[in-house]
């Protein structure tokens, strides 16, 4: 980029909010998993919808690529610049601001750059729930959920990021605005704009803003943490503990054996909830819109129904909320836990929930086939039909030579998601990581159908570029 | 020997405290309530003498309302084997809830008995002392190590300057401190078993104990909030700004 270019790009930010110094543009190109590299010179940091907007028209004028991020907490390389050092980092963290609350609508008008966690305080504060959750949410903003469609632990009752719009505020790659902050739970006037832009992963345009749905507060919630034999007599609680609690269950979270050794070997503050091992976990929270007494009721015969009936082996019931936090800790610190046993190769797929099981057979048998001492810690929202069906490297293995074997491995899993019916990107997205497979397996005129649109709304192809197509 | 663990129930540690519109006291209704910690971990304790053979009975009492029952099955559950609830909806104050134990005590014989040094609600940190008082038995508070051996008991007190060693004579009573252990999670086939462990529901009556409160809260208030930071230029600007508005420098 010359000197002419950055300094105009420069002034819409502010020296202050601009970064041109590699080191303090390096933390912006470290990625949590450390996959991928990528260079930038600039990195901007607006204040407001104006300035993204001019940021974007002069971006589009001269064809500078450019690369939204968040809280950089993505998991497929969609906020990261190529190597070649021309993309422009656009940084959404000072655009936090909590632009309304509204408790009779129950919604809350937010900036994109807004904390997750930030968002759920805010809720709180006015006694309601903001649902979205997720292991990131200290440092992921609404912004990138929303641009990923994040889903997390709540989406069992609540949805995912997706079903909690309302509305958005959206800059265009030409820099005009998309004013459609609709509070309104009813609105049939034409295209739904706002879905385009959840889940393109920064592809069509800046999310700026959103309108997202508030929930009344649990009057009770009460977690347990249970010991199981197989994925089969999860599946089986799972469907027993819908049927008794309908709605009520709003977490279904399964976990191995080797999680909880990796978890509390690795993670400070992580004890094993039960005093024996079990093969697999399954971490089940109840909530009532009625009282505490209410979720211990539900959750108590529920439990002693099936413990009779043989899917249940054992548990613990948290007592206190900083038990249920004890319990959360375990299963979120699942994916951090892996990284100081080596390599491991990371799937985030979803199967029909009925599937779950004899997919988990099958998927072992195929990995096991290839790598007889790969160490499969496969967990995630059972409920959803969501696995991160992850392998970590056989004990003493070389790292690198076992992440090679992604190679043979992944298409193996894969292909049974494939066909049990499935997705290779339940929730983190396709960014890089996926974009050349999703090319291979998508229904054709999707796919063209999602180039067309590309084209038509970032003529100069400067959002994202090589992200999702 | 049987012990005797007294267990309260308190707001949760996690939740957010709101005081009344009325500043009269704190907002109760509709919140989580949870056993206090620190009586968590006397129960802990409790248990773990009993494994390791020093005690034989474990008993549980609370003096609260109706759903301070709650509370006693959670204890229960954890692995004590009987409890008593002494009924009463108002406010207690720790001289009465000592008087009320000293009754508990002499009606059923303990050869110790386990509290938590203090209540998270109202933070006394009275009631295992005045208990002593009222018993005439040593104590050992802020334990954070016991060890009993016969007719006496060593205890690892938390005292500001560091730890202190005492020994006391049994029968005594013991308050416990956080480092003394990590209580353990109450386990689905010991919640069902926990349902039927006898739990006795008496009256402050049957004690003969007045509970008419002896102080008169005036007001409750939020503490003040934290002020919002600035930004400083400069280390002069900081300099200045601690000399001439903190007035520290
Ligand atoms: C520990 C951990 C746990 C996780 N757990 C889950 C989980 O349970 N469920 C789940 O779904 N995901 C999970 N994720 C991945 C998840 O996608 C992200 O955590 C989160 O949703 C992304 O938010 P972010 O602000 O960090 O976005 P970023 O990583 O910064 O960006 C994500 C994508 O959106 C684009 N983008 C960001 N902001 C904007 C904007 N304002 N406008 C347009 N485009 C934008 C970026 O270019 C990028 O392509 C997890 C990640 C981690 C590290």
């Amino acid at each position: 980029m010359n000197d002419d270019l950055r300094e105009k790009f420069i002034a819409i930010v502010g020296t202050k909010n601009a970064r041109v110094n590699q080191e303090d543009i390096a933390p912006y190109l470290r990625e949590w998993r450390d996959r991928w590299e990528g260079k930038s010179e600039l990195v901007l940091l607006p204040a407001n919808t104006q300035e993204v907007s001019q940021i974007l028209a002069l971006a589009t004028e001269t064809k500078t690529p450019i690369v939204p991020q968040g809280g950089h907490t993505g998991l497929v390389g969609g906020g990261m610049p190529d190597m070649s050092g021309d993309a422009v980092i656009l940084a959404m963290g000072r655009m936090n601001k909590v632009r309304d609350i509204d408790t009779a609508g129950n919604t809350i008008t937010v900036e994109a750059g807004c904390i997750l966690q930030s968002v759920q305080e805010a809720a709180d504060d006015v006694g309601r729930l903001f649902p979205l959750s997720l292991a990131a949410e200290g440092s992921c903003q609404i912004g990138g959920n929303l641009s990923s469609n994040a889903g997390g632990t709540g989406a069992l009752s609540y949805g995912v990021a997706r079903d909690l719009v309302l509305g958005l505020e959206v800059v265009l790659p030409t820099g005009e605005i998309l004013n459609d902050l609709n509070a309104l739970k009813k609105d049939n006037t034409g295209y739904n704009l706002r879905h385009l832009f959840i889940g393109a992963e920064g592809t069509l345009g800046i999310i700026t803003a959103a309108v997202v749905k508030l929930f009344p507060k649990p009057k009770g919630q009460i977690t347990a943490f249970l010991g199981l034999e197989t994925p089969a007599a999860a599946l089986e609680l799972f469907q027993a503990a819908r049927d008794f609690a309908g709605q009520s269950l709003t977490a279904f979270e399964l976990m191995p054996r080797l999680g909880v050794e990796f978890t509390t070997k690795h993670v400070d503050g992580v004890r094993d909830p039960l005093t024996t091992p079990y093969p697999w976990y399954v971490l089940l929270e109840v909530s009532s819109g009625e009282s505490e007494d209410h979720a211990q009721s539900l959750l108590e015969h529920l439990l002693e129904n099936q413990m009779e009936a043989g899917s249940v082996l054992d548990g613990a019931v948290a007592s206190s909320v900083s038990q249920s936090k004890d319990f959360w800790h375990l299963r979120e610190s699942m994916s951090e836990s892996q990284k100081p046993e080596g390599g491991s190769i990371k799937h985030d797929i979803s199967v029909p929930v009925h599937a779950i099981p004899s997919f988990m057979l099958d998927a072992e048998k195929a990995v096991l086939d290839i790598e007889p001492s790969a160490r499969i810690c496969a967990f995630g929202h059972l409920g959803d039909g969501n696995l991160h069906y992850n392998i970590s490297q056989p004990v003493g293995a070389d790292k690198q030579e076992f992440l090679a074997m992604d190679r043979v491995i992944t298409p193996a899993v894969h292909g049974l998601v494939l066909k049990y019916n499935g997705s290779i990107s339940a929730e983190h997205g396709i960014g890089v990581m996926k974009r050349d497979e999703m090319a291979k397996i998508k229904d054709p005129t999707a796919l063209d159908l999602m180039r067309r649109i590309k084209k038509n709304f970032d003529p100069a192809g400067i959002m994202n570029p090589q992200k999702v197509l | 020997m049987k012990v005797l663990v007294p267990v309260k129930r308190v707001v949760d540690y996690n939740v957010k405290i709101r005081v009344k519109s009325d500043d009269s006291g704190v907002e109760l209704a509709n919140v989580k309530m949870s056993m206090n910690p620190f009586d968590e971990i006397s129960v802990e304790q409790a248990i773990r003498m009993k494994e390791a053979g020093q005690v034989e009975e474990i008993v549980v009492v609370s003096v609260g309302p109706q759903q301070s029952q709650e509370t006693l099955r959670t204890a229960l559950a954890m692995g004590a084997d009987r409890a008593i609830l002494v009924k009463h909806d108002d406010v207690v104050e720790p001289l009465a809830v000592a008087k009320i134990l000293k009754g508990v005590v002499e009606e059923e014989n303990p050869g110790l008995v386990i509290l938590g040094k203090q209540a998270i609600d109202d933070d006394s940190n009275q009631t295992g002392q005045m208990l002593a008082a009222l018993l005439g038995w040593s104590q050992g508070t802020f334990a954070s190590e016991i060890e009993i051996s016969g007719d006496t008991a060593k205890v690892k007190r938390e005292v500001d300057g560091g730890l202190q060693n005492i020994e006391i004579k049994m029968p005594a009573i013991i308050t416990t401190d956080l480092r003394l252990n990590e209580p353990r999670y109450a386990s689905l086939p010991n919640i069902m078993k926990a349902k039927k462990k006898p739990l006795d529901e008496k009256s402050v009556g049957d004690y003969g104990v007045d509970t008419a409160p002896r102080l008169t809260v005036v007001k409750t208030e939020e503490p003040e909030g934290r002020k919002a930071g600035v930004i400083v230029g400069s280390v002069e600007e900081l300099v200045s700004k601690l000399k001439n508005e903190a007035g520290v420098l």
